[in-house]
């Protein structure tokens, strides 16, 4: 069969293109983090106890593990825009990298593990806060990768939404460890990893739909 | 003003040679920049390869609008090609891509489930003709045999089956006139004996 009809109307809709860049990508993505963060120690967010926040083992794991876990995940992301690239790889050792940075958590700081002691230390009003916020936090780089990705060419769609909304959701939780008033590691794993979980949930089953070609 | 290599190449290339990597390369990346002409051709190229791709991977009955799905997100994606990448691969990730999500609406896709006590018709009598045809053409002559089954149940011409089987097109039409009064005579046999 012969396509000369379609062939006629794209050549006729034909237009220079720019092309898509990786670093620009990269650079989009680090302005919207950086202005975040800027703007959340400007509007005086940040804990007043830094000093003494810095010097607890909990922030460094926090940090370095979000900042890691965010920095592999939007890098396999950003990669997975163009079409040859497959995410599934990158997912499984980015899977392996959070179980070693959880663990890593809970064996440097472990407490009381009664019944109540761990409903007490989980404390969940102020956990449901916690979450909150950090969706909050993790949605202009999710819109950001979100626009990135319609504009790119993704051919696994849900494993780079997830992806995706696994480095907005750290890079958020990121963001949120200069605010939050809690250093007990049971509590930062349960509560982060239900608002990173949230994120990456949103983001696997939402932008699918949105990044369609 | 200096003609570019692209341009240059696929003016000379016109005449229809077979493209190699570089080649596709080069049309796309005319294509990114605007070159019309260049384009019609690489998407002429493409469709043809895309259609041999999919006749191996999908019902023929939806290979068109396979090939057509895939042109047009070539088009709509073409700005995410890069020039330092090659490019077949590029093309086959988004071939496969559509291919892949095709056969995914095509599993979600409601079918009718046939009952299990669906009337259907007995062939029963026509696979025992068939069989009972074969053994009246096995007492034939092989040549008789051969160009019966050829003229009047494969249904090529006297012509053809002359020339399948080597002998003359006279030899085809007496072979065959024997060979049916012969076929006549057994079945009369068989019909007196019962």
């Amino acid at each position: 069969m012969s396509y000369d009809s379609l062939i006629n109307r794209l050549t006729e809709d034909l237009k220079p293109v720019r092309r898509r860049r990786l670093g620009l990508d990269v650079m989009i993505i680090a302005v919207i983090c950086a202005v975040e963060l800027g703007l959340f120690f400007a509007a005086g967010f940040a804990r007043s106890n830094m000093p003494a926040m810095v010097q607890q083992p909990t922030f460094w794991w926090r940090i370095v593990s979000l900042a890691l876990i965010s920095l592999i995940s939007g890098a396999l992301a950003i990669l997975s825009f163009n079409p040859t690239y497959s995410p599934r790889r990158g997912i499984r050792w980015l899977a392996l990298i959070i179980a070693i940075c959880i663990v890593f958590g809970l064996c440097i700081g472990a407490g009381p593990l009664g019944l109540d002691a761990i409903i007490r230390r989980l404390n969940w009003q102020n956990g449901v806060q916690c979450a909150g916020k950090m969706i909050a936090l993790s949605l202009p780089p999710l819109i950001g990768f979100g626009v990135l990705m319609r504009r790119g060419a993704p051919t696994d769609r849900r494993g780079t939404a997830l992806l995706v909304g696994l480095a907005a959701a750290a890079w958020g939780a990121f963001v949120f460890v200069f605010a939050c008033p809690f250093d007990d590691p049971l509590y930062i794993t349960v509560w982060y990893s239900v608002g990173c979980g949230i994120v990456a949930l949103i983001s696997r089953f939402a932008l699918p739909r949105l990044a369609r070609w | 003003m200096p003609v570019p290599a692209y341009l240059a190449w696929a003016r000379a290339s016109w005449g229809g040679k077979r493209l190699t990597e570089s080649d596709w390369r080069a049309l796309m990346v005319a294509a990114q920049a605007g070159n019309a002409g260049v384009y019609r051709r690489l998407l002429t190229e493409v469709g043809a390869w895309l259609q041999r791709y999919y006749y191996r991977r999908l019902p023929a009955a939806m290979v068109d609008d396979a090939v057509q799905e895939v042109l047009l997100a070539l088009h709509e994606k073409r700005h995410t090609y890069d020039p330092s990448q090659p490019f077949g691969p590029w093309l086959a990730a988004i071939a496969r891509y559509k291919w892949i999500d095709r056969l995914r609406v095509m599993k979600a896709a409601s079918m009718e489930e046939l009952s299990d006590d669906m009337s259907v018709l007995d062939h029963g009598e026509a696979v025992q003709s068939a069989r009972s045809l074969e053994v009246l053409l096995d007492r034939l002559k092989p040549a008789q045999a051969e160009v019966i089954r050829l003229v009047k149940l494969q249904g090529l011409s006297i012509e053809e089956a002359a020339a399948r089987t080597g002998q003359t097109i006279s030899l085809v039409k007496v072979n065959i006139h024997r060979g049916l009064g012969r076929l006549t005579a057994l079945v009369q046999d068989q019909t007196d004996e019962l």
